[in-house]
């Protein structure tokens, strides 16, 4: 619609703060044959050198379709996965090879929230023990009342109801139990919170709450957020910059709205063509 | 930039189209009538679906949209006669002039697969993971037909060939694993098709898979309908999936149809509240309503407008087992008078556009002049905004000739 916008002096300013810096990640998955002896004859290129490139505060979307190795690239930065090559530069310093305690220490500054609220919390555990889960483990606020606490701070700032401190997840709605993802991703005030496919489980209405939630929480507390997902138009709404993932590889990145409106890659232009259009919205009658 | 009436004017040329069909009572293919599903549960009687009533006209295709547990799901179910043994199925249900309610098992057997199909959300678990794929579309054939195998084996190939697989006849000879996600969904669709159905009903039948193959899948589902003539009863979650294919739309809520009319009427000018909630909780690719970053909204308002957050709907879905009284949606409804508690709305017509219907207790013109209001909002000014269904207005609605207004609602 408009001329092309010049850079915004607030992108500006927090242009110089990296968070974490992706070079040439590459993560191979051998496909073995052979029982006793297996023999090696040839891997799943998941994941095939890309570069990813994080400013502090602000919101980045990785979008691509099932396989294309968007969450093994989300698992690769938390360092659930080991990388076969490539650098991750998270602050200033390469996190591709970290062991022992200081990957336990860089765990304090990554956290995650999972697609599915259901099986990503423990169904025996207290919503008040899972979210203090991660204290307990870095042997934080070992003070109990302190402890709970936290918790309890942390549950109404993800919108629930604080006293439901003793309550089991299936007593939570499926928004809900996304909500206590959240606060336990939360609990040890991580600078990166990466977030894969966080609201594709729930219904639209729900969805829409929990979207709010994580922009909100993104503006209050200035996290960087990794926003993964399938669906252009969440991530249009979430995220600054964007990223579009094909067969493991980054086939276009840039600014959201910039991408959208002149894709360059035909995957991008294939991508944004299939998402089906509602007719009351009366700017893509017009657009 | 756009003429907020340009689409106003869409919406106006679309409502005559509804009624080209002639007598809606005397040509449609499937009419429902006050169907209801209770199934017991151990908290109670569980109402998934109460009372819903529409009409779906041959070669045509109606969007049931809804969340989940909204019934619309057991309402395709029961269609099917699929529903569990202990459920409680009344109203009636004429197919083609016949009462699927009345139908025996054996009776429902032969009509199922034959002239009454489905196809479901997840194709690998609907396929015989141990079969070849030819194998389960000569089954499905044979099981309605007298034919050989040999003849029932050139109608699957054709059939693959039909819903775009290429080298079909190869591909008879595949595994269900061996096929994409798409081409699963293809092969139930062949399968439905297999002896063609009069009506095809498909539950979310694109939502496990990625995008771009459903748009595929939408391609061929309205292809499909062109050639043969069939009906659709789509059931989705996705607003986006009903624009893209459906005819008529009917929006579920707590086991009720709220709204019901032409695609265009109810997606372009809705007029019921939860649809209003559903529409604007829905991230869009295109325009405005589209937030743009988190962290952005101060600074970027100077540059992008003040349009920006989605709204969701407050709370969560009614309980089943013990809805709420009066109208179903009013403890979610930001418009719910007291009153709303106690009345329960009927599904009526709309005064301009009587193939556009809804339940809602507000006056018609007044919901048409609030969504109109609020659209301008949306993409107007924060000022604009703010003004949003102010106390002043809130009183005024509530003094404003409830009898006459009571009485419009019940006739229909």
């Amino acid at each position: 619609m408009g001329a092309t916008r010049s850079p915004r002096a607030w992108e500006m300013r927090h242009m110089a703060e990296t968070l974490l810096e992706v070079r040439g990640l590459v993560k191979y998955f051998p496909l073995t044959r052979g029982v006793i002896v297996q023999r090696q004859y040839g891997a799943v290129k998941a994941v095939d050198g890309i570069d990813l490139t994080l400013t502090a505060g602000q919101t980045h979307g990785l979008v691509g379709e099932t396989g294309c190795g968007k969450s093994t690239t989300a698992r690769l930065i938390m360092r659930l996965l080991e990388p076969t090559g490539g650098e991750i530069r998270f602050a200033g310093r390469d996190i591709a090879h970290l062991g022992g305690g200081a990957l336990r220490a860089l765990r304090c500054e990554l956290a995650m929230v999972f697609q599915d609220p259901y099986s990503s919390l423990n169904p025996r555990r207290t919503v008040g023990a899972i979210v203090a889960e991660p204290l307990a483990i870095h042997k934080l606020q070992p003070d109990r009342a302190a402890r709970r606490r936290r918790v309890q701070e942390l549950m109404d700032t993800v919108g629930l109801n604080p006293e439901h401190y003793n309550r089991y997840p299936h007593e939570f709605s499926g928004g809900q139990r996304q909500r206590i993802g959240v606060a336990r991703a939360l609990a040890l005030s991580p600078k990166l919170l990466i977030a894969d496919e966080p609201v594709s489980a729930l219904d639209v209405s729900i969805q829409a709450q929990i979207l709010n939630l994580l922009r909100e929480l993104q503006r209050e507390l200035g996290l960087t957020l990794l926003f993964i997902s399938h669906d252009l138009s969440v991530v249009r709404y979430m995220c600054e910059r964007v990223a579009v993932m094909q067969h493991g590889k980054i086939v276009e990145s840039g600014p959201v709205e910039e991408l959208y409106r002149s894709p360059t890659h035909p995957y991008t232009r294939e991508l944004l063509a299939a998402v089906p259009k509602i007719p009351g919205d009366r700017r893509t009658i017009t657009g | 930039m756009s003429d907020p009436n340009s689409d106003r004017g869409r919406g106006g040329v679309a409502a005559p189209e509804g009624q080209l069909d002639g007598d809606p009572r005397a040509s449609a293919l499937l009419r429902v009538e006050d169907l209801r599903v209770q199934l017991p549960t151990e908290d109670g009687l569980l109402g998934a679906v109460d009372g819903i009533s529409y009409e779906l006209h041959a070669g045509r295709t109606l969007g049931i949209v809804g969340e989940s547990g909204s019934g619309k799901t057991v309402s395709a179910l029961a269609l099917m006669g699929l529903n569990p043994k202990h459920a409680r199925v009344s109203g009636r249900i004429d197919f083609d002039g016949r009462e699927l309610l009345a139908l025996d098992s054996q009776q429902l057997r032969a009509l199922r697969g034959d002239e009454l199909a489905m196809i479901f959300q997840d194709p690998l678990s609907s396929l015989h993971p141990l079969h070849r794929v030819g194998w389960q579309l000569v089954e499905a054939i044979r099981a309605h037909r007298d034919v050989a195998k040999a003849a029932a084996r050139e109608r699957a190939a054709e059939l693959l060939d039909l819903v775009g697989i290429p080298d079909a006849r190869a591909r008879l000879h595949a595994y269900p694993h061996e096929l994409s996600g798409g081409q699963r969904q293809r092969v139930m669709i062949a399968m439905a098709l297999a002896n063609e159905p009069k009506l095809l009903i498909a539950d979310e039948p694109t939502t496990a898979l990625d995008v771009t193959v459903q748009a595929q899948i939408l391609a061929l589902l309205a292809r499909l309908q062109r050639e043969l003539g069939m009906a659709i009863l789509l059931v989705t979650h996705d607003l986006g999936v009903v624009a893209e294919i459906a005819d008529e739309v009917a929006v579920m809520y707590a086991g009720r149809i709220v709204e019901r009319g032409s695609t265009e009427q109810v997606l372009t000018a809705p007029s019921h509240p939860y649809t209003w909630g559903l529409l604007r909780s829905i991230p869009r690719l295109e325009g405005g309503a589209a937030g743009h970053g988190p962290a952005s909204r101060a600074p970027r308002d100077s540059d992008r407008g003040a349009v920006g957050e989605l709204e969701p709907i407050a709370g969560r879905p009614a309980s089943l087992i013990s809805p709420p009284s009066g109208c179903r949606f009013h403890p979610r409804c930001p418009y719910a008078l007291p009153d709303h508690a106690r009345i329960d709305p009927a599904l009526a017509p709309l005064p301009d556009d009587p193939a556009h219907l809804a339940a809602c207790l507000l006056a018609p013109e007044e919901r048409t002049r609030l969504w109109s209001k609020e659209e301008r909002a949306r993409l107007g000014s924060d000022e604009e905004r703010a003004h949003l269904w102010s106390d002043e207005e809130r009183t005024r609605l509530g003094s404003d000739e409830e009898p006459a207004r009571l009485g419009d609602e019940t006739h229909g």
